[in-house]
């Protein structure tokens, strides 16, 4: 009988939530257009044009060592051509983003090969050769796991997640990369993720009103979706917990768990 | 070389009333609210909390450049120029009252100001939420 890959348990709304994002099989919703030069502008890795830098010459030269793992492994593009690896950083507010950093972890690593990511209580980097992590962050800024009032583009001082949100809805951000604007009603970046102002005003679109984000969001909250309603994922949860207790300094207890 | 401490305290514990405001204020909403409280007798004295906002750039690559923040800005207080360095989340205004009287009808004051600005909503709480005598914190650097 061939395995059949879970992803997350329970029935409620986060958890059905989680599991369609970790799912590599499910094409995420694409809501709004962003050019690829602006993406570039936005990171603040290279000018939108400019040659990717490398690191290495390209695998086909035949300069790679004689190894069994590298012919077993398919490159990924950048990779291939030796590009440097940069990073996009999303910062996630815990007012009901559209997805939160341990979930990005998870569906990063469910739907793509050859990146690193790392993840902390408000923001999840990700590491990529240059050329994937341009095509990744695109998709990423442009799909349904991105908020433009609740999702911040930040290489540094990330701090706001867990801040209250601003009059106008949107998150905390020291250095204000973004802003506000009220003709168009739509978040426009006036400065990169390190925080060097832009040449032009990027817009990313209106922010998703707080009913759809609380339909939409991965994130279990007592005055959203209680995690302890949601009894799948409470036991799910129980379990880890006595497991991780119990093997950590009494492993001679974990029996029938 | 001074011995005092920089903050004057009351010495005794008087009553406080915190703000919570449901969301951070703009410098605009934050100045209409502080002159609202300018026209209230009984306040001691008035302390602001928030968000930081940092006139420099303060960590990564472009450490050292200006940060240009819109809200970080001068606002009239009192007919003073004062610089709001910060996205204000709390009030904490303190309240030279005699009798419970007196306090319910400041607190019916502040709350009215509070209710004509702070569109977002806010939570009203009296207590004691700071110190009122100096302590060894305030000796510190003098």
């Amino acid at each position: 009988m061939a395995y059949k890959r879970q992803f997350y348990p329970g029935t409620t709304s986060p958890a059905v939530a989680r599991r369609r994002l970790m799912d590599p099989k499910v094409k995420l919703q694409k809501l709004r257009e962003v050019p690829i030069e602006d993406v570039v502008k936005l990171m603040g890795h290279r000018n939108p044009g400019e040659d990717y830098k490398s690191i290495h010459p390209p695998i086909e030269e035949g300069s790679e060592p004689d190894c069994p793992i590298r012919k077993l492994v398919t490159p990924i593009d950048g990779a291939k051509h030796g590009d440097r690896i940069r990073y996009i950083q999303f910062s996630d507010s815990v007012y009901f983003a559209p997805v939160s950093p341990y979930q990005r972890a998870w569906m990063y690593l469910s739907r793509y090969r050859g990146i690193d990511t790392g993840t902390l209580s408000g923001r999840q980097i990700i590491e990529v050769r240059e050329r994937d992590l341009e095509k990744m962050a695109k998709e990423f800024i442009e799909n349904e796991t991105f908020d433009a009032a609740l999702t911040g583009i930040r290489g540094a001082t990330v701090h706001g997640h867990a801040c209250r949100l601003d009059e106008n809805g949107l998150m905390f951000d020291a250095w204000q990369r973004y802003l506000w604007d009220p003709k168009k009603k739509e978040v426009k970046y006036v400065k990169d993720q390190v925080a060097l102002p832009l040449d032009k005003e990027i817009f990313v679109g209106a922010p998703a009103s707080m009913e759809d984000l609380r339909k939409r969001t991965t994130i279990f909250r007592a005055d959203g979706v209680d995690m302890r309603d949601d009894k799948e994922v409470s036991k799910y949860q129980h379990r880890i917990h006595k497991l991780r207790t119990l093997g950590g300094y009494q492993p001679f207890k974990v029996k029938g768990v | 070389m001074s011995s005092n401490p920089p903050a004057e305290y009351a010495g005794v514990p008087l009553p406080e009333v915190r703000i919570t405001t449901n969301r951070l204020l703009s410098a605009e909403t934050t100045e209409k609210v502080i002159n609202g409280f300018e026209e209230i007798e009984h306040i001691r004295q008035i302390t602001m909390s928030g968000e930081s906002l940092p006139s420099k750039i303060n960590s990564g690559p472009n450490k050292g450049l200006d940060n240009n923040h819109t809200q970080r800005r001068f606002v009239k207080i009192g007919g003073k120029d004062v610089e709001l360095t910060k996205l204000v989340g709390y009030f904490f205004i303190e309240l030279e009252v005699e009798d419970d009287k007196v306090l319910d009808e400041t607190v019916g004051k502040i709350k009215a100001v509070c209710d004509a600005h702070i569109a977002h909503g806010f939570n009203l709480e009296i207590g004691r939420y700071s110190k009122y005598r100096p302590t060894l914190n305030d000796y510190r650097g003098v």
